[in-house]
């Protein structure tokens, strides 16, 4: 290893830098000289006063990409929490990283960043979902969805008194907009929200009775229809 | 005569409260300062002498032909600005009348456009045509009325201090329009119940309110809401009522052959003087779609402004209900949203109810004595057909009547299915 | 307005009036015929005035030559028994009205297919005896809901052969059956009732996609054999004999080869059932045009909608017309068709075979103002 080599080992720490925010510290840094770096590159400084880590490759004045900065801030994190391990660090997962299961994100094993693995939170309540716990919802999410559709595609369970059934008009759930409300509906010459223009189109359309707010069959249609719009933006107002 | 004066006084507060600068004034709940901007755009703000000169020529029977029809006789203000008859007496009454019914003038501001048939886009354009239709003003031609006005002492004063310059007809008609413009109305009982109060009106009208939103199927095109209080969606369509006496699909033959596009002298003719008169919205557009169809008038004080609809053929709201519980008269072009309503009488008597409940103070003693009036006419009814209303014959309609909101259907079950996905796939 | 005397509208209307009512007590014999000369909405072939206004876009100064004739159609009535469902009775009846008002009259009317909507004896009985009512001649086409109850058995023995074809005035006209599926339904151990059910719903995807299938190709080869390319060809197809989306059989799974066969002619037009909804496409040398139902419209798929397609608005649900209706073909006389769609408590739009043949760039039809589906 060349002198320069270690020099520069000696100078890079392993630390988050930049944006992070430290959960215990709170000591008041006015300045934090960095060092320059012997090959030119950028120097980041922690604000802790006295961690640094170059990015290698990028000179002063040039921009990192965002895979150079991300590496950077791990480094400097890492270093600072080799420093401080008695410090109570909540960790953030990285959504972006995550992977889905069931349109919710998964907490535990796996979708963490490679590097130190920090303490996972235990316990009994909510927030200690496990994937055996999302399986199971997502798949009651699914039958209730799934008894949505029943209903949707079934006039006699909407109670149709001539033979119509959502379907006819709205295939799949196509223009059912639910993504649109609250919005000022015209038909029923208000402001409403999905399960007014349901309990309409069931009352006009279908000619059936209207189902009351409780009705587990109107909740089901109501899922059915959100269901097929998942991943849409919500619009209210809209048109 | 008291009358007489209300009216006038209520004028002259309501111009006391506008300010000179053109401001608008403070608006009563049920008025909208949205559509009151619209309304009221840069340039035609009521100003205390245009309003003063608006109103004297709005009452001025010099402006007809024979010195006998001024805008009030048709729009009279002590009336709710309508003439109670069923076809208005213009210059050539008793033998010609218009054939179309006076519409109010309270209110008329918000409108998208003017007339039956929208073939006014403003109140100024819409001034200008009964003067110098033949038979309701019975003017010949603008120059005649202006050559008129300028003779007469009162207004030579007035225009040139007003407008700058002699009286034009564009002047005439901006004045008539400035008085207009402080014609609106609201504060109603209704509005004073959607702005918290209870007790504002009775529990009959509030059962009509909610059949007015639901199996009514009023609210659709007698569109309310907080923005647009207006009980119209400014849109035409046709509800059968001319179809009783009409054979639209000759007419429109005759008439497509005879309008001439971009005339509106001559559809205001057609439509005030002759049987095409029943074509309605056709004449403007020559749409085939808006064959016998008529713009939604707006229903604030409707208790005051019988007869209804466009040819006045409906003496009551009584008939009114009727007509719309039996789903209209089937004709070739009636509007799809037209159905059997299966209202008992109960509930027409509850919608009448919340329709009274539309009504300004102002016009609060006019409505007790129209009200009863119509109240004495309750049992006949010549428009009702309670078998084609409750679906056992004819078919305008689904089998049966609306489901009733407030019967909604019993609290249903999931049938829960066992762990496998449902079928299908 | 002087009581006790009825206007022709209102005679005519308590004429039809008392059908109804039969049709409630209705039995397999015993109907009232519908009332002829009732009043509808002309389509103003007849209307033209000598002044530059036009009552609809019908006869447009860009017309190659005097149409030399139109033909009108009806399209998926979707019919139920009357005393479970009058509102879809109505419009089949509204339809009637309008072709038999038409002036001048059709040269002849197409039933679009789909006439019953669960394939019963009673609704097949039902549409057949109001399209009775119908007075210039009536060629019918078989749609799915016709057919998979009992396989096409009572379509058959009311209407004829599922396939046919016959020239008019020089242009060749063919039926042919394009909703054949593939079996599905011996595996699953369905009964009649069930197949027809699953075939009825559009988007549960077990049913089959449509085909005209080999037998059904073939048929239609030796068909044209004899008919030279340089005649006009007009095909009647329930299925759009193209791939527009595949998951509610927007479809024909052996378009390519249909088209192939039709390729070989100068002018081709497809007028087809199934999709609800005002639909416009040309691949190659075919013009497609959709035909409306009386019944219900269908919103635009997701995906695959043809380019050349100008959607209608989105149909208010309170009035039960909008978005549907019925229309009529004007054959030119270069045996192009411009399709009139006379949609009901709108204004009709005409799509026509320069529009299509242009790439969209003359003749546009109206466009909506709603954003797209």
């Amino acid at each position: 290893m060349t002198p320069r080599r270690t020099l520069m080992l000696l100078v890079l720490s392993t630390l988050g830098a930049g944006a992070v925010v430290l959960a215990q510290s709170r000591t008041r840094v006015d300045r934090h000289p960095s060092p320059p770096s012997f090959s030119g590159n950028v120097v980041v400084a922690l604000c802790d006063g006295e961690t640094t880590a170059e990015i290698p490759g990028v000179k002063e004045g040039e921009t990192p990409t965002p895979a150079q900065a991300r590496d950077v801030a791990d480094r400097l994190m890492a270093a600072w929490r080799e420093k401080n391990p008695s410090a109570r660090w909540e960790e953030s997962v990285r959504l972006a990283a995550a992977e889905q299961v069931g349109g919710t994100v998964q907490g535990e094993a796996g979708g963490l960043p490679a590097g130190p693995q920090g303490a996972v939170q235990e316990g009994h309540t909510y927030g200690a979902f496990s994937e055996r716990d999302q399986r199971i919802w997502a798949a009651e999410t699914d039958k209730f969805v799934q008894e949505g559709r029943r209903v949707f595609h079934d006039s006699k369970a909407l109670g149709s008194t001539i033979a119509v059934s959502c379907d006819m008009c709205h295939p799949d759930g196509a223009n059912t907009h639910p993504e649109t409300y609250p919005k000022f509906q015209v038909q029923l010459g208000r402001v409403a929200l999905l399960r007014d223009m349901i309990n309409w189109c069931i009352q006009n359309p279908t000619r059936g009775k209207p189902l009351v707010d409780d009705d587990p069959r109107l909740k089901a249609l109501e899922a059915y229809i959100l269901a097929q719009r998942k991943g849409t933006p919500l619009e209210y107002g809209k048109h | 005569m008291v009358s007489r004066i209300a009216p006038l006084v209520a004028t002259v507060i309501l111009v006391a409260a506008i300010p000179a600068t053109g401001a608008p004034p403070k608006l009563p709940p049920g008025v909208s300062t949205v559509l009151y901007e619209l309304a009221v755009t840069p340039g035609t703000e009521p100003t205390p002498e245009k309003i003063a000169l608006g109103e004297k020529l709005f009452n001025d029977k010099r402006l007809s032909s024979n010195d006998q029809v001024a805008c009030a006789n048709c729009h009279e203000p002590a009336k709710g600005f309508v003439d109670q008859k069923p076809l208005p007496d213009g210059v050539a009454a008793p033998k010609e009348r218009p054939q179309r019914n006076s519409p109010t003038v309270v209110n008329a501001m918000f409108n998208a456009t003017q007339f039956w048939d929208g073939r006014a886009p403003t109140l100024e354009e819409q001034a200008k045509l009964p003067i110098l239709n033949p038979i309701e003003m019975g003017q010949k031609s603008p120059d005649d009325v202006v050559a008129k006005v300028r003779r007469i002492p009162e207004y030579a004063q007035a225009f040139p201090k007003i407008y700058g310059h002699e009286a034009t007809y564009d002047d005439i008609a901006a004045a008539i329009a400035a008085f207009e413009r402080t014609q609106y109305a609201g504060d109603a009982p209704f509005d004073r119940y959607l702005a918290g109060d209870e007790k504002a009106i009775d529990a009959a009208a509030k059962r009509g309110w909610f059949l007015f939103n639901g199996r009514g199927r009023c609210s659709n095109c007698h569109a309310f809401s907080t923005v647009s209080p207006l009980f119209s969606d400014q849109k035409f369509h046709n509800i059968g009522i001319a179809a009783h006496k009409t054979d639209f699909i000759d007419l429109a033959r005759k008439a497509a052959g005879m309008v001439r596009g971009g005339d509106v002298k001559q559809v205001d003719e057609l439509a005030i003087q002759t049987h095409f008169s029943e074509l309605g919205r056709f004449l403007v557009t020559k749409q085939a779609n808006d064959i016998g169809a008529f713009k939604t008038p707006g229903l604030r004080n409707v208790a005051v402004t019988a007869p209804y609809m466009h040819d006045g053929s409906l003496a009551t709201l009584w008939d009114v209900m009727d007509h719309y519980n039996k789903g209209g008269v089937p004709n070739p072009n009636l509007d799809g949203g037209m159905q059997r309503l299966g209202l008992s009488e109960a509930e027409i008597d509850d919608m009448v109810a919340f329709l009274q409940s539309l009504t300004s103070p102002r016009f609060a003693e006019l409505a007790k004595q129209t009200m009863a009036r119509q109240r004495e006419r309750k049992s006949v009814r010549p428009e009702r057909d309670t078998a084609a209303a409750m679906g056992k014959k004819g078919h305008l309609g689904d089998l049966a009547p609306l489901p009733d909101p407030a019967k909604p259907a019993p609290l249903g079950v999931l049938v829960v299915r066992g762990t496998s996905y449902g079928e299908g796939h | 307005m002087a009581k006790g005397i009825k206007s022709i509208e209102t005679r005519h209307y308590d004429e039809r009036d008392a059908f109804f009512a039969g049709l409630r007590r209705m039995s397999r014999r015993g109907f009232l015929r519908l009332a002829g000369a009732s009043a509808g909405l002309a389509m103003a072939k007849g209307l033209v005035p000598p002044h530059s206004f036009q009552l609809i876009e019908m006869a447009g100064a860009a017309e190659t030559g005097k149409p030399p004739f139109t033909f009108a159609y009806i399209s998926d009535t979707h019919l139920y028994p009357g005393r479970l469902n009058d509102r879809f009775v109505r419009a089949i009846l509204k339809a009637v009205d309008d072709v038999n008002n038409l002036d001048p009259p059709p040269d002849f009317v197409l039933f679009g297919g789909d006439l019953a909507q669960l394939g019963q004896r009673e609704e097949l009985d039902l549409g057949h005896e109001i399209l009775k009512g119908v007075k210039p001649p009536i060629h019918m086409m078989v749609g799915e809901h016709d057919w998979f109850f009992d396989m096409g058995e009572h379509w058959r023995a009311l209407f004829g052969p599922e396939q046919y074809s016959f020239d008019h005035k020089g242009v060749h006209f063919v039926t042919i059956m394009s909703v054949q599926e593939k079996d599905f339904w011996t595996e699953r151990h369905m009964t009649p009732m069930e197949r027809m059910q699953t075939v009825a719903g559009l988007d549960n995807g077990v049913q089959s996609r449509f085909e005209v299938g080999p037998a059904g190709r073939e048929w239609l080869q030796k068909d044209l054999e004899k008919v030279d390319p340089s005649t006009p060809l007009v095909v009647f197809s329930h299925s759009p004999l193209y791939k527009y989306y595949r998951p509610w059989n927007f479809w024909t799974e052996d378009a390519d080869e249909v088209q192939a066969i039709l390729g070989r002619f100068q002018r081709v037009t497809v007028l087809h059932g199934h999709t609800h909804q005002l639909l416009s496409n040309r691949i190659g040398n075919i013009d497609f045009h959709g035909m409306l139902s009386t019944a219900w419209p269908w919103p635009y798929a997701p995906e695959g909608l043809p380019k050349l397609t100008i959607q209608q608005n989105r149909a208010d649900p309170f009035d039960q017309f909008d978005g549907c209706g019925d229309g009529s073909v004007e054959v030119t006389e270069n045996g192009l068709a411009n399709a009139l769609y006379n949609l009901w408590d709108r204004n009709p739009v005409t799509v026509r075979a320069s529009y299509l043949a242009s790439g969209g760039a003359n003749d546009a039809p109206a466009r909506t103002k709603l954003p797209s589906y």
